[in-house]
Parts: structure tokens; C-alpha cells; sequence
């Protein structure tokens, strides 16, 4: 569905991404794991379009998307759901929800995703007309993800969804993302927390320093000495 | 009594001015110094289709409006969206540097002379008995003071209630969170751009018949605009609203009571006491930097 090919990305003379390849397969749950800075952050605003690589290619559905204008990918159905929620403050909601659904023409459409973000976190539902900045930080959590679902994204990217998460509301935004696999949503995952991640996840990239050094299936790489020692906490 | 009546006359300008000032800083980050002269050549634009091909009136100013848009969307496109990334005191250049371009054309076509512009709606003025005096309030003030007040209102509503409403709002609180849904933030800007330098159009070409068109028409307006929106708290629109009738009042006060002459330096005194204590503003909220 998604591919990568030798992608290569500068910020100013630093070489953040030095060539990636990878795939994302329709259906799957894929992750990108590593360490802070090792450019997993910078490997989605590659694909949704907020900085330009210099060499490679992004594909998406046949479709060539690199250097694309971000409002065009997420036209093809790419969502990104960014690393600190990034909500609208000042907006209510409700309102942070419609702004998801900016890409949709249908209005019938709108309404049906908005019911069934409701019904997936209904805590969104009471707190609809509260300004989103007022939130929680779980809640502001799950209005993001809310919020990505409102354009029926084919490919859903999330970029940290577990970061600064209480372990309840960690389980239930990963038991939302089981779910939306099986209601067949594509779904690419960046995170830091390796052993959870591959616990939900297909497949798995490992990135290290602009490169990815290993990869495999979700099963084989929790099962890997190199990946228990360095992510898994031995 | 007096005062007060003529201040929200005033007042009402200012509060034009300054709602087209918040709507693209708030909108886009951008003080936009040379908001007042583009009204200025566009009301220049309008005087020239009225005046020289003898359009009708509202026609020209309806050219006076288009041209505002036009130059506020190419002003965006061309000069500001491609140093976004750097800091906004840049932008602030390129809007001193537009400033100082557009009164140079404008005195280069049209020469240093005054020219005129006719009142909007000429009939008999409204005269208040306010007991010991009368109040003469002109047709041309009065509608000043009721499209001020409906572009306010319908501002508001559009804003709040429309999908490119919605679009602005976002935009202004998250730029890189906007583009993520799929929002084209260039667009929007582009459209904060053109509807606040019409703001700016419509101010210069309902004040023409008392400033008359001239190359420095605006400049009173735009720092009266500037403080209105200070007052307010810069990036509220009500506050813009209150601000700029809170200053024809105040101003009118001290016309009464002090000085004529001091009317516009209390605007810049206004500006620097309430920067020095209530830097947030009336209806502002502290602090709230963009990111």
C-alpha cells in the first residue's frame, strides 16, 4: 500500500533520514521503532508531506506522493496523527473532530464518523462543546486519534500515541487500534514503546540513526537477542 | 453625552480598521504595517474609476474592493509565504518595505493633490435634541455605523459557523496540525489576507469624503487601528470591536477636555500604558504565543 524506496532526508547540512526502505502492507498493523532521534518522527513528515526529501521515492497506492503538498496526501487518504496531539486549543471538541473531516464533501459521511468516534471513546461525546485544551491528557489523546479518523483515512499514521499515557488509557488507545485493523483500516505506528508496539504490530522496522538496520516480523523480532537487548529492556 | 455619540462615530472606523488588522495577525502572525495605505490605494483605485472613467460609484468602489483583495492575496502569496520560515520580525520588514513602495506609486500617479471622494448616501442628517445642544449626525456616519456593525456580526457568524471558518481558526491555532487534516493553509491565508485589506479598503473609501484621498489619508487610521486593536487585545475580535469605540471615545473626551491636537498622541499613549500593565488587553488572554 505505502512504500518507501531509498528515501533521503536533509535538515539544513544534517542528514536525518540517510535512505530508508520499507513497506506498509494493506490490512496491517506495521511499526517503526527506535530511539529519540533516530528519525521515526521525521520519517512520517516525509510521507504527509511537512518536509521534502532530496532523493527517493514514497508510493502510495501506485501513486507517486513524495514533495506532494500535505492537503493533496491526505486527499489520497493518508492520515497523520502527530507526535504531542498538536489539537486545536481553542476549538471545541466537536469542532477538533470536524476539522478532520475538512477533506469530506459528503455531509452524511461527517456524521456517521463522528457516531462512530463517539461510540469508540464516549468520553469525546460528553466533553463535546469543552474546549479541547481543557482536556486531560488521555482524553486530548484520544480526540487526536478521533480526530485522524474523521477522514476515513486508508493509511493511519501515529507518531507516539502511547507517549505520557497513564497505563489504562495506553491499553485502551491500542485496543482502538486492534480494532480499526479489523474494521480494516491500515494503520503505520511509531513508537517508542518497542514491547508494546510489536505486541499489536505485523511487522516492524527497527531505525537507527536515519537508517534501518533490521527488520522482520513482529513475532521473530520480539524473539531477537539483538532487539531484547536494546529495546526490550534485555 | 455629546462626547460620547461622536466617540462611537468615531469609534466605529477604528473598529473596522482594526478587525482587518486582528483578523490577518491572529490568522497568519503578520502586523501588517502597510494595511492602512493599501486601503489607501485602493481608495485611490476607486477614485480613479469614478473620478477618470466615470464608473458610477458603487461600481468603482466595488473595483476599489476587488483591487484590495487581489493586492492582499498576491501581497500573501508572493512576498510572505516564502519567508514563513523565517521570523516574523522579517515579514514585519517586507510589510514596512510594502509601506513605503505604495505611497511612493501612489504619489507618482496621482501627484501630491487631494483629491475627492462623494459621501456614500447624501441626505438630510440626523439631528439629535440632546436638550441644551443638538447633535447633527450626517447619513454618510450613520453608515459607517451600521456597516461596521453588520461586517462585524457577519465576521463573527462566518467564522464561527462556516467549514472556511473553521478552516481560519484552526489554521491560526496549530499551522502544522491544519495542514495534517488535510486543510490548504497557504489558501487560507491567502484569504485572511484579501478580506482584511478589503476591511482596510472599505475604511479609506467611507472616510474619503472627510480625509479626502490623498497618499498619507490612512496613517492617523491605521495607528488609531493599531491601538484600537492593541486595547482590545490583538488577537480577539471582539476585543478589536470595543477597542476601537472605546477610543473614539476617549479620544472625543480628550478633544472636549483637553486638546484637539492631543487626540492622536492619547492613542499612542493608550498603546504604551496598557503594554506596560495589561499587555494581554481587554479581551485578550495572556500570553498565548503561536508556535
Amino acid at each position: 500500500m505505502l512504500k518507501l524506496n531509498d528515501v533521503k532526508l536533509k535538515y539544513g547540512y544534517v542528514e536525518a533520514l540517510k535512505g530508508i526502505n520499507l513497506e506498509v502492507k494493506e490490512g496491517s498493523i506495521t511499526a517503526l521503532l527506535g530511539a529519540n532521534g533516530a528519525g521515526k518522527s521525521t520519517t512520517l513528515r516525509a510521507i504527509s508531506g511537512l518536509n521534502h526529501i532530496y532523493s527517493g521515492e514514497i508510493i502510495f497506492l501506485d501513486q507517486v506522493i513524495q514533495n506532494r503538498s500535505t492537503d493533496y496526501i491526505v486527499k489520497q487518504g493518508i492520515i497523520h496523527c502527530p507526535e504531542g496531539r498538536k489539537l486545536f486549543p481553542d476549538l471545541s471538541v466537536y469542532e477538533n473532530l470536524l476539522t478532520g473531516a475538512y477533506v469530506l464533501t459528503d455531509k452524511e459521511r461527517v456524521k456517521e464518523n463522528l457516531e462512530r468516534v463517539y461510540t469508540l471513546f464516549p468520553i469525546l461525546n460528553e466533553r463535546r462543546k469543552q474546549m479541547a485544551g481543557t482536556l486531560s491528557g488521555g482524553e486530548q489523546q484520544m480526540l487526536a486519534v478521533g480526530r485522524s479518523l474523521m477522514a476515513d483515512p486508508k493509511l493511519l499514521m501515529l507518531d507516539e500515541p502511547s507517549l505520557g499515557l497513564a497505563p489504562i488509557i495506553f491499553e485502551q488507545i491500542f485496543d482502538t487500534l486492534i480494532e480499526l485493523k479489523k474494521a480494516g483500516t491500515t494503520i503505520f505506528l511509531v513508537e517508542q514503546n518497542a514491547n508494546a508496539a510489536l505486541h499489536i504490530s505485523d511487522y516492524a522496522y527497527i531505525l537507527e540513526v536515519g537508517k534501518i538496520p533490521l527488520e522482520g516480523p513482529a513475532s521473530e523480532l520480539l524473539k531477537n537477542d539483538q532487539v531484547k537487548q536494546k529495546y526490550l529492556g534485555g | 453625552m455629546q462626547q460620547l455619540i461622536l466617540g462611537l462615530r468615531d469609534g466605529s472606523l477604528f473598529a473596522l480598521v482594526a478587525l482587518g488588522l486582528v483578523i490577518i495577525h491572529r490568522t497568519t502572525g503578520v502586523l501588517n504595517f502597510a494595511y492602512g495605505h493599501m486601503g489607501m490605494f485602493a481608495a485611490y483605485i476607486t477614485f480613479s474609476c469614478y473620478a477618470f472613467f466615470g464608473f458610477p460609484l458603487l461600481l468603482a468602489i466595488f473595483m476599489g474592493l476587488l483591487f484590495a483583495v487581489i493586492l492582499g492575496m498576491l501581497t500573501e502569496k508572493f512576498l510572505l509565504r516564502p519567508i514563513r520560515n523565517l521570523s516574523n520580525s522579517s515579514m514585519l520588514i517586507i510589510t514596512l518595505g510594502m509601506l513605503m513602495t505604495l505611497e511612493g506609486t501612489a504619489l507618482w500617479i496621482w501627484k501630491q493633490d487631494t483629491r475627492q471622494l462623494p459621501n456614500l448616501i447624501n441626505g438630510k442628517p440626523l439631528i439629535v435634541n440632546l436638550g441644551e445642544t443638538f447633535l447633527v449626525i450626517t447619513q454618510q456616519d450613520l453608515l459607517i455605523f451600521i456597516l461596521t456593525a453588520i461586517i462585524v456580526f457577519g465576521t463573527f457568524f462566518y467564522l464561527k459557523y462556516t467549514k472556511v471558518g473553521l478552516a481560519v481558526r484552526a489554521s491560526s491555532q496549530n499551522e502544522e496540525a491544519a495542514k495534517l487534516m488535510g486543510i490548504p493553509v497557504g489558501g487560507v491565508y491567502g484569504f485572511a489576507w484579501g478580506f482584511g485589506v478589503a476591511l482596510s479598503a472599505l475604511a479609506a473609501i467611507l472616510a474619503a469624503p472627510k480625509t479626502y484621498v490623498h497618499p498619507n489619508m490612512m496613517v492617523d487610521l491605521q495607528i488609531q487601528g493599531l491601538t484600537a486593536a492593541v486595547l482590545g487585545g490583538f488577537d480577539s475580535l471582539p476585543g478589536a470591536i470595543v477597542g476601537g469605540l472605546l477610543l473614539g471615545v476617549i479620544e472625543q473626551f480628550v478633544g472636549e477636555w483637553i486638546s484637539a491636537e492631543l487626540k492622536l498622541a492619547v492613542a499612542l499613549i493608550i498603546i504604551i500604558v496598557l503594554l506596560l500593565i495589561k499587555p494581554s488587553g481587554i479581551l485578550g488572554r495572556s500570553s498565548k504565543r503561536r508556535v
